[in-house]
């Protein structure tokens, strides 16, 4: 239960970090320790093995990838404030989404399952869904990947202008 | 903690997320948000798999592909904020009102 | 030619000349007036053949059905609508030549022909209609063609207004008119009048009909014939309708148009036979009218002005007589006063053009008389005739009129009173203008001492003045003739010993004009000046149109400007309202269009929030 605790406690630390923070680097940290906070999360909840993906994938990849683009499009540290109005709309809108959902699961009654096979948690049971009944699904999600690689070097590629009068802006 | 604690959890979290989305004004925070909220369905299937599948294979492979998609994503939408920035130094999602009217 | 075509012919080439020349020759005057005056003639010519014929006949096709009864459409050829058509063609036409000489240089002297002829074609078709549907109509058409032609010179604030108040005063009356002709139409189920002149023949009402009922339909139909003939209370759009064209005067308002009230009262005869309370009522209106409008022509010194409270005072006549049970005299002085009085206004016209001026003192001073002979030929004519003097016609007609009112003694008293100040103010005008006293009591304005040009009379005057002249001297003795046609057998004679009252009535009315106002070195002021109340009160008629204008007049224009202003700042406050309402609400939600996604992602959030708490909730 502590541990329980302790994680959620973590998770909506960094998230809230993430969240308010003018520094766009301070909020990358702050979503850093948000998704270790689901990291943990994942562990408590018996799989490891997507704990460790999460942590992988997401802060090693995607919050460093976020970091590059902080770097690459800087225009300084802090960013100017949103309108009150704006701050506002947004948080009516979170809290009714959030209250509307609340009440959909408190309503709601997760039944047990009925099964007297005890579930298999190990890695390889894993591994075996995915090359057999996932398997259209992994192949495709590697092409989705594929695809989105190219299509970011391609959108964000610079082309000589052929207009030789222009002038190249040299960044990097 | 219950199923139901579980889910709370990440239904703050989305709310957080969804927050983040709709008021900040730098694009990388918009998509921190994004991702934020992308993790807290991955909690819910997780918590759901935990608790209340018959299959326990069922909610990690739903999460391992929302982990992996979110990452393409990410990838585009920053080549995106790229080329954003390229063109107008800036990246204020106030900025950016050519679907005006 | 058969009568069928001689009747189309006569009722409809004035509507032939009327539109060809409105549509195509408005700008080119002469040929407009020429096609008018040509239709007048053909009119003139069918209705004469048709007078030497006299058949009785009913030319009609139907027009639409209510419920069982077909309404038709169409003309009724008897010995009235004959010799009025014949009437109304003639001094049309005279009227139209008379109009080539005075309106020569007038602007819009096409429109006026075209005008003339529109009149001619409403008039003849209400004259010869042969259902009262036809009858309503044209009784309308009639008053839209007066007020076109009072208000032709548009441009004088005067004329549009007169031309105004005689179109809003006779409306009242054909209110009284229209609600009349609907209880006449659902006691008898038809509009045809050969068939209600059946219902209605002199034997007496049928006993379907109540009696009450009779009254009722007469006096409202007696109401539209106030209101278009100019009796008391509804007399005084008549002097103020002399702002039109003088040809527009001696047309309409003595001739034509104002006696198809009288006409209407004839033609409907046994009707009105069967409802003595109304009759009563016709005749006391009449009289009072008669000598209310006399003693107004007394003190008047506006030639046309005279000739309009004459024109008043002999409706009244027509009515008295008509009112009192005799058709033959109500109808034969609407014939000869037809002639005399259009023969007057006619000289009227030629006075006030040479003299430029309406004031018969003026014209006296200006020496007109004199210099126009063959138009003072025209007044004396006509001014005996209108005295009642024989034995010119307007003795005779108007004889037979007193001679008609034997019960009712108070008001055959009336109508001798009304003789007599009618053979007064007429002389009085005769003498102002044949024997002027420059030294005398009176004040006018100087004669125009430059003349453009010597005052001449043209063919186009002197032919329907002198034309006119011998009707008014002659109709007298077609009597029996009209009468004959009429349908009556025999008409009353009345010895010697019982005219003589009326001659010597009218008599002493010219003897006292000639004492006041004709003898050498009279003051010229007229006996009435002794009593300057009585005067004032003469000059300013009764002051009945001050009332008017302080009573119906204001709560009238009041109530027009309470909706005039609920119309612009309610209504179109509202409906303005409404359009600027929309488009700055338009204007507020076209914020939400700003273009930043943000705000449209958040829509989306609340709304898939929304349903998830319905269907949740559900």
């Amino acid at each position: 239960m502590i541990a329980e605790g302790l994680v959620v406690f973590l998770t909506l630390f960094g998230a809230i970090l993430a969240v308010t923070q003018r520094n766009i680097v301070r909020a990358l940290f702050g979503l850093g320790v948000a998704l270790g906070g689901v990291a943990l999360a994942f562990l408590l909840l018996n799989c490891p093995f997507v704990a460790a993906m999460e942590v992988l994938i997401y802060i090693g990849g995607i919050t460093v990838a976020l970091a590059f683009g902080v770097m690459l499009s800087s225009t300084g540290r802090i960013e100017p404030p949103e309108g009150a109005g704006r701050r506002a709309l947004a948080a009516v809108t979170a809290v009714a989404l959030f209250v509307a959902l609340a009440v959909v699961i408190w309503t709601a009654d997760f039944a047990q399952p009925a099964s007297t096979v005890e579930p298999d948690w190990s890695v390889g049971y894993l591994g075996r869904f995915l090359l057999d009944r996932f398997n259209v699904v992994f192949e495709l999600l590697s092409v989705v990947l594929l695809v989105a690689i190219i299509g970011a070097i391609a959108i964000a590629a610079r082309y000589d202008s052929p207009d030789p009068t222009a002038s190249e802006e040299d960044e990097s | 903690m219950t199923v139901h604690g579980w889910v709370f959890f990440s239904l703050m979290l989305f709310a957080l997320g969804l927050y983040a989305v709709l008021s900040r004004r730098n694009l990388i925070a918009i998509l921190i948000g994004i991702e934020l909220m992308l993790n807290a369905a991955s909690i819910n299937f997780i918590a759901f798999n935990r608790f209340v599948a018959d299959d326990a294979a069922i909610g990690r492979i739903i999460v391992l592909f929302i982990i992996g998609l979110a990452a393409a994503e990410v990838a585009i939408a920053l080549s995106i904020v790229l080329n954003v920035y390229r063109q107008r130094h800036e990246i204020d999602a106030e900025a950016l009102d050519e679907l005006k009217g | 030619m058969g009568y069928e075509t001689l009747s189309l012919a006569c009722v409809l080439a004035p509507l032939v000349g009327f539109a060809v020349a409105l549509v195509g020759f408005r700008t080119r005057h002469n040929v407009a007036a020429a096609i008018a005056t040509v239709s007048g003639g053909i009119s003139v010519a069918a209705a004469a053949m048709l007078l030497v014929q006299m058949p009785h006949a009913v030319v009609e096709a139907r027009w639409f059905t209510i419920g069982q009864t077909p309404i038709e459409f169409g003309i009724l050829l008897d010995g009235k609508t004959i010799i009025m058509g014949g009437v109304v063609a003639l001094i049309t036409f005279l009227i139209q030549l008379y109009s080539v000489w005075y309106m020569k240089t007038d602007p819009g002297k096409g429109r006026f022909f075209a005008f003339l002829a529109f009149f001619e074609w409403s008039m003849l078709a209400f004259v010869f209609a042969s259902s009262l549907l036809q009858t309503f109509i044209f009784w309308e058409l009639v008053g839209l063609a007066s007020f076109l032609l009072i208000g032709f010179w548009y441009e004088k604030p005067s004329a549009v207004a007169a031309a105004k108040k005689a179109f809003l005063m006779t409306r009242i009356g054909d209110v009284g008119l229209f609600i009349g002709l609907i209880l006449l139409f659902r006691a008898t189920n038809t509009l045809d009048l050969t068939q209600i002149l059946g219902i209605f023949a002199p034997e007496g009402a049928p006993a379907s009909i109540a009696p009450d009922r009779v009254e009722l339909i007469a006096l409202l139909l007696f109401v539209g014939v106030i209101g278009k003939s100019a009796q008391f209370p509804l007399h005084t759009w008549l002097p103020d309708a002399m702002e039109g064209p003088t040809p527009v005067s001696a047309l309409l308002h003595s001739a034509t148009m104002v006696a198809a009230g009288v006409f209407l009262v004839a033609r409907l005869h046994p009707l009105f036979l069967d409802a003595p309370a109304t009759m009563n009522l016709i005749v006391a209106v009449a009289t009072f009218t008669a000598l209310l409008s006399s003693t107004m022509a007394m003190v008047a010194r506006d030639m046309k002005r005279i000739l309009a409270f004459s024109s008043i005072s002999q409706l009244g006549f027509m009515l008295m007589g008509l009112g009192a049970g005799s058709l033959f005299a109500g109808f034969f002085h609407l014939t000869t006063h037809a002639f005399f009085k259009a023969l007057l206004f006619m000289t009227a016209g030629s006075y006030i053009h040479c003299a430029h001026s309406n004031d018969i003192v003026a014209i006296g001073r200006a020496g007109a008389a004199r210099k126009l002979p063959v138009t003072t030929f025209g007044l004396l004519a006509g001014g005996l005739a209108l005295a009642g003097i024989p034995p010119l016609a307007g003795f005779f007609s108007k004889e037979q009129i007193i001679g008609a009112m034997g019960h009712y003694p108070l008001f055959k008293t009336g109508a001798y009173v009304a003789a007599f100040l009618t053979a007064y103010y007429t002389f009085r005008m005769i003498f102002l203008i044949m024997r002027p006293n420059v030294d005398s009591a009176i004040e006018s304005e100087a004669p125009h001492a430059e003349e453009h040009h010597a005052p001449h009379e043209t063919w186009f005057l002197r032919v329907p003045i002198l034309v006119l002249s011998l009707l008014a001297i002659g109709t007298g003795f077609l009597g029996g003739r009209i009468g004959h046609a009429l349908g009556i057998e025999h008409v009353h004679e009345a010895s010697i010993g019982a005219m003589a009252p009326a001659i010597i009535i009218a008599l002493t009315g010219v003897v006292l004009a000639w004492l006041d106002f004709g003898r050498r070195g009279a003051r010229q002021v007229g006996f009435i000046a002794s009593v300057p109340a009585i005067q004032k009160i003469l000059e300013n008629r009764w002051y009945i149109d001050a009332v008017y204008n302080a009573t119906i007049v204001r709560l009238a224009v009041g109530v027009a400007r309470a909706c005039f202003t609920t119309e612009t700042r309610g209504l179109d406050g509202a409906a303005d309202g409404v359009a600027y309402g929309t488009s700055g609400a338009g204007r507020i939600i076209a914020r939400s269009h700003a273009g930043r996604f943000q705000s449209y992602v958040a829509l989306a959030g609340v709304i898939v929030a929304a349903l998830t708490l319905y269907i949740a909730l559900r």
